[in-house]
Formats: structure tokens, sequence, C-alpha cells
């Protein structure tokens, strides 16, 4: 029977079949799921992590990679009793009022996936007062905006006015991001972070989470 | 070889086979039939639906082929564009080319310092003069985005900056359906009239569908307000391959062409025979930087396709040329826009954009668009292909010079060499002249080139009444938007 060890393996491959077939078998012989989570699937994410970063693996094998490491942990879950997954934060993200532009938040949304946070995604045209009460709902510790068009950048300010109003922005870091959005304009609407890219988002995200 | 390019006396390029196009039509049409698109507007939905398409449980329209084929049928296969001064300027159809610049850039590389920094209204009006100036630009954008005006104004005071500084046709960016009306009133106040400019077209209006399969309110909004006033118009995907798109070069253009298509389908309920300008261009997802590229071998190779099947459908085409994903004005720029810009020519795409964009949109360089203005020269030139009637064969030349002689002193060569190109930058001395006229690099005569153009060029000015009746669509904007 395959190992927990061959599970990493499994998830560099990014093989969903043989993850679920190996997690399910190593449950049936009642191997702890916490431990198939942190010792088998995770190491295999981490590593492709790595290989990301030295340039070997591309975004879309990473992508492959996560969904099969989530199919493993789906499995492993639902063996687990009240515990708590280990994630690497909550965000909750969208694309702002009036914009209905989402490629570039839903690479940040996969790629974060795929680092281990758990991600709430609003989708596109979210107002405000949606953001508001997923703060509330889900308690993250980031809120993400994204806008591409220029006309609708000052809804990231209106975001950030109303969680002051409703004395939630010292609860939140808020990162902004888009193709017009810059550092200066994350400084002027008091935003705590901007990133360039997804990749970078990620890396913003793990700092400040 | 009705879908090939053909140009001058025989140079011919073309992409796909007819089979090919036939392929690629039949994957566009099985993408509006079976997949369908969320149309983000009332009317335009109601339009399609009675026009024959099916709304299904979840809010999707699909377009059944018959529509796209009336569509195609009603749709003219040309446009002419007028200048400023009712002269027509451009000719969309065939294989014929034109270049402009690109609108919207972030960021102004100045070319005299090398700093990067936002767009002031001063430096818009001097790019756009710059663009007027330069022989081989046929239309003018609005070059960058206004950094000193409010938010709400950019497009319409971008508008009234062209119109002031160029005479050229413009294609136009406008975020919704009132900025094209004020757009449309300014450019008819400097044509003469509503009613001329919508029979001699003066602008072009720039339309977006959201990848993949999705017609936003505001996009579909300004489709349907040009269709009414028979605004030249496209419904161009700008397709980023691997995240709004396939990443194949095949299935980013079936889906763009079927989101194009539908945008004419769409149009053409509106306002049959309205004109519409088909295309659409790619910038693919860079897999390990995840930027957005512009100026790649797939992207040139999908332009291919859009021009072969804009005259398979009997359509002007829309595209891209003179730019790049360079970070500054340097040789991957100078690489990459020649190249994009000699395909383009020998594609014969009828209104190529972006001459002049590098960092993929983000920024513009004047350096790039002035020696671009020299490439297109020598692409046009190379577009008139070779000459073989007797007087080009030469043999009577031949003859009288003979074995041992030279044709310097030939009257045949006195005759053509006028014909030949000439550079207006390039420089074909010899090093020792080249060196004691300053050993000038290409970089610093453009930047002479650019200076003169600054400081010298005027272009042709708009009467005092037609500059007030503009200044007053701008104030009633302000006044209407509470500015």
């Amino acid at each position: 029977m395959a190992s927990i060890k061959d599970l990493t393996e499994f998830v560099i491959q990014a093989d969903i079949e043989k993850v679920k077939e190996t997690t399910a078998a190593l449950l049936a012989a009642g191997e702890d799921p916490l431990k198939i989570i942190n010792e088998g699937l995770i190491p295999g994410i981490n590593e492709v992590g790595e290989r990301f970063k030295e340039g070997n693996l591309f975004v879309p094998e990473m992508m492959m990679s996560a969904q099969a490491m989530k199919a493993g942990v789906d499995l492993a879950k639902e063996k687990i009793e009240g515990a708590d997954i280990p994630n690497a934060g909550t965000i909750v993200i969208g694309t702002v009022a009036g914009d209905l532009h989402d490629i570039g938040k839903n690479l940040v949304s996969m790629m974060l996936d795929s680092s281990g946070f758990n991600v709430v995604d609003l989708g596109v045209d979210v107002p405000a007062d949606k953001f508001i009460a997923a703060v509330k709902e889900h308690k993250p510790s980031i809120v993400g905006l994204s806008a591409l068009l220029t006309t609708t950048m000052p809804a990231m300010k209106e975001v950030i006015d109303a969680l002051k109003e409703s004395n939630l922005r010292d609860q939140v870091k808020v990162v902004i991001g888009g193709a017009p959005v810059s550092q200066a304009y994350a400084d002027e609407i008091g935003a705590d972070g901007y990133a360039p890219d997804a990749a970078l988002a990620v890396e913003l995200c793990k700092k400040i989470a | 070889m009705e879908y090939a390019s053909k140009h001058g006396d025989g140079i011919a390029f073309r992409t796909l086979t007819l089979q090919q196009l036939k392929d690629i039509h039949s994957a566009s049409c099985r993408i509006l039939d079976e997949v369908g698109v969320i149309v983000h507007h009332d009317e335009a939905a109601d339009l399609l639906k009675r026009g024959g398409a099916y709304i299904d449980s979840n809010g999707r329209t699909h377009v059944p082929e018959a529509m796209i084929k009336q569509a195609l049928h009603s749709a003219p296969s040309r446009i002419t564009l007028y200048n400023r001064l009712g002269e027509p300027a451009i000719w969309m159809e065939k294989s014929n080319v034109h270049f402009g610049a690109g609108s919207d850039t972030l960021v102004y590389l100045d070319p005299f310092t090398g700093e990067r920094r936002d767009w002031t209204t001063e430096e818009v009006a001097n790019a756009i003069r710059v663009v007027d100036a330069l022989p081989q630009l046929d239309f003018v954008m609005s070059m960058g985005l206004l950094s000193d005006v409010d938010k709400r104004m950019i497009n319409r005071i971008q508008y009234a900056l062209m119109l002031k500084n160029s005479v050229k046709p413009q294609v136009v960016i406008a975020e919704d359906a009132p900025t094209v009306a004020d757009i449309t009133e300014m450019a008819a106040a400097a044509v003469g009239g509503r009613e001329k400019l919508k029979n001699m077209p003066h602008f072009v209006l720039y339309c977006e569908p959201t990848s993949p399969l999705q017609l936003p309110f505001e996009s579909v909004d300004k489709l349907l307000y040009a269709a009414e006033n028979k605004i030249p118009v496209n419904f161009a995907c700008g397709a980023v391959e691997g995240a709004s798109t396939p990443v194949t070069v095949a299935g980013a253009v079936a889906q763009a062409n079927a989101e194009a298509l539908c945008g004419l389908v769409l149009h053409q309920l509106k306002n049959p025979g309205a004109p519409f300008l088909y295309g659409f261009g790619g910038s693919p997802l860079d897999m390990r930087t995840m930027v957005a590229c512009y100026a790649v071998p797939e992207v040139l190779l999908l332009q291919g396709c859009v021009c072969d099947l804009s005259r398979f459908y009997s359509l002007p085409s829309w595209g891209y040329a003179g730019c790049s994903s360079s970070k500054d004005f340097d040789e991957q720029a100078i690489a990459e826009a020649t190249m994009f810009t000699v395909m383009g020519a020998l594609q014969g795409c009828n209104l190529m954009h972006d001459v002049f964009y590098i960092e993929s949109g983000r920024t513009g360089s004047l350096e790039l668009l002035v020696l671009m203005d020299e490439v297109i020269s020598r692409a046009r030139h190379i577009l008139k292909g070779v000459n073989t009637t007797p007087e080009y064969l030469a043999v009577d030349a031949v003859k009288r010079v003979g074995p041992g002689g030279n044709y310097l002193g030939d009257a045949h060569t006195a005759k053509h060499f006028r014909e030949k190109w000439q550079p207006t930058l390039s420089d074909f001395s010899t090093y020792s002249s080249w060196e004691a006229a300053g050993a000038k690099s290409m970089r610093e005569r453009i930047r002479e080139r650019l200076r003169s153009i600054m400081q010298e060029h005027k272009p042709v000015p708009l009467a005092p009444e037609v500059e007030e009746k503009i200044d007053a669509v701008i104030k009633q904007a302000k006044d209407r938007l509470g500015i």
C-alpha cells in the first residue's frame, strides 16, 4: 500500500486520482487524518511552492497540485471531528462595486488558496456593505480589494471608510490590487498593502496575516 | 486566396487555411450556441431574444448561427474615416494598413530625462501633437491617463485634447454612453454638425466584452449608442490567454471571435448596416510572473488569425502594432515593436493601434513612437511589392550599359532611383562622416526629432467658435457631474 510519503509525491505530481485513492486507503487503514494532512499533503504543496520559487515549476502546475492536495484534505476532513483544520489565515476578497473584472482577483484567490489560506471570494461588483457583512461573518485577518477600472478605484476607499464606520478597521488589514492601482494610491486611501502581481500578493498576505 | 492579404504587386500573406477558418468559425458558433453569454443589459438581452436567441434558466443567452449569418450579411465590408477637415483619410477594407498610437497609458516615460511619471494634460497634448506631425501615423488615441483632472472627466478632456492638437481621425475610449454622447457632441462641433459626422465618421469607438463571455452594461450601452449613431465601433476582447481565454492560440481566437461576433449580432440588430470593426488582441499570461505580455510570437499569430477571419467575414479589421512588453525604450522594445509592425503590415490589418506602448501598455514611449514612424515607412515600402513590367525589368537599360559598364550614369537609374525607400532617421553615411557629424546614435537622432516636433509643429487650429463649443461641452459635463 502507498504510504504517507507517497502522498507527498502524488501532490507534487498533481495526480488527483492517486491522492484520493491513497488518502482513502490510509484512512481505511486507520491512519490519523491530521497526520495525513500535515505529513503527507501539506509537505507536497510546500515542495511545489519551493520549486515554483526556484523557477522549475509554473503557476498552472501549482494550481493542479493544489487541487490534488485539496482532494486529499477534503477526504481527510470528513474523519476529523471538531478539530480545527490548519490554515494560513482567512482572507475576504472581491472586486469592488461597479467593476466586473475578476481575472486578476481570481488569480490572487487561487494562489492564496494554493498557499493554504482560507479564501472567502465575494466575486465581482461587490458593494461596501457586502464586504462589511463578510468581515463580520468570517472574521478574516485580511480584506483584499481589486479594481481594473480607474473609475471604480474610488470604491476601494468606500470599503475602507465603511470598515471604519463599522469599527472593524482595526481588526483587519486591507490590501489592494489591480492594473491602475499603485502603492501611492494605497497610501492615499489608507490601505495596509499593495501588490503589483499575484505572486507578490501571496507574499504580502503571508507577511501581514 | 480571398482570405489572404494581398498587397501591391503581389506580396501575399496568410496565417490560416480556408479549412482552418471554417473550423474556427464553427468552434465560435458552438461556443455561442452551446455555452452562451451573459448579457448585463436589459435592452440588449431583449434585442437578442427577439432576434432568435434563447435565454436559459441560468440567464445565459445562446445565440444560434443563423443570427450570426444575418449580422454578417447586413454589416458593411468597408469603412472610410475622415479627418477633422472632412477629407477621407483612412480606408478600412481589404488589406489596407493604417497605424495609430494607443490610449490611457499610466506612465509617461520622459524622452529627454528618462523619468517615469504620471501624465499631465500638457504632456498628453504634446504627445498628440507628435502623432499629428508623424507622417506614418494615421490616427490618434488618448496616449496617457490624465493625472491632473477629475477622474470622471478624463475621457472627455482627452477627446478635447485630441481635437485641438490633431486633425487626424481618432480611436476613442469612453467609460460609458453619456461620455460617448459628449465626445460625439465635440466631434460634431469640429467637423460641422451631427448629420455630417454620422455620414462621414471622424472617430472609432473602442468597446470590449469582459472575457470569458460576458457583455458588461457599459460596453453594451456604448455599442448600442454607436450603432444608433453610426459611429464605427469594435467589440474587441483583450484576451489574457491562460486566464480569460484558453491558453492555446486557436482556443483564444475561437472564444474572442465568439465574443466579437456576439457584439456584431447585437450591433446589427440595433441598427442593420451600421459600421462595425472586427478584431481583438491578446496578451498571454506569463506563467511564472502572472504578467500579461504584449507582442510575444503567439500574439502575432493571433493577429494573423484576426486578419484572415476579417476577410473571410468581409469585415474591416482591428489590431495592434509597434508595442512591447519591455520596461524601457530598449533593444527588447525595438525588437518586439518592429516585429509586430512588420507582421501587422504583412497581415493586412486595417487599423493597428498601440504604436508607442511599452511595459505591455502601462507606459508610453514617444521615442518608440518616433522610431516606429520610420519602421512603418519601411514596412509600407515592402508592401508595394516588386514591379515586373518591362520598364522595371530594365532589359533595355542592361543593353545600353552592357558588360563592364556602370548604371550610375544611365537614364534608367536617374528615372527610378527616387522610388527607392528613403530614411528619415537611419544613417547611411560612412563612419568618418557620421563621426564628423557628431557620432549621433539613433536614440540621439530620435530625441532631436522629438524636440523639433515639439517646438515647431503647429497642428491645423480649430476655429475659435468651435473651440468655444468644445469647451462648453466640457463645462456642461462638469456641471452635470457636480465637479
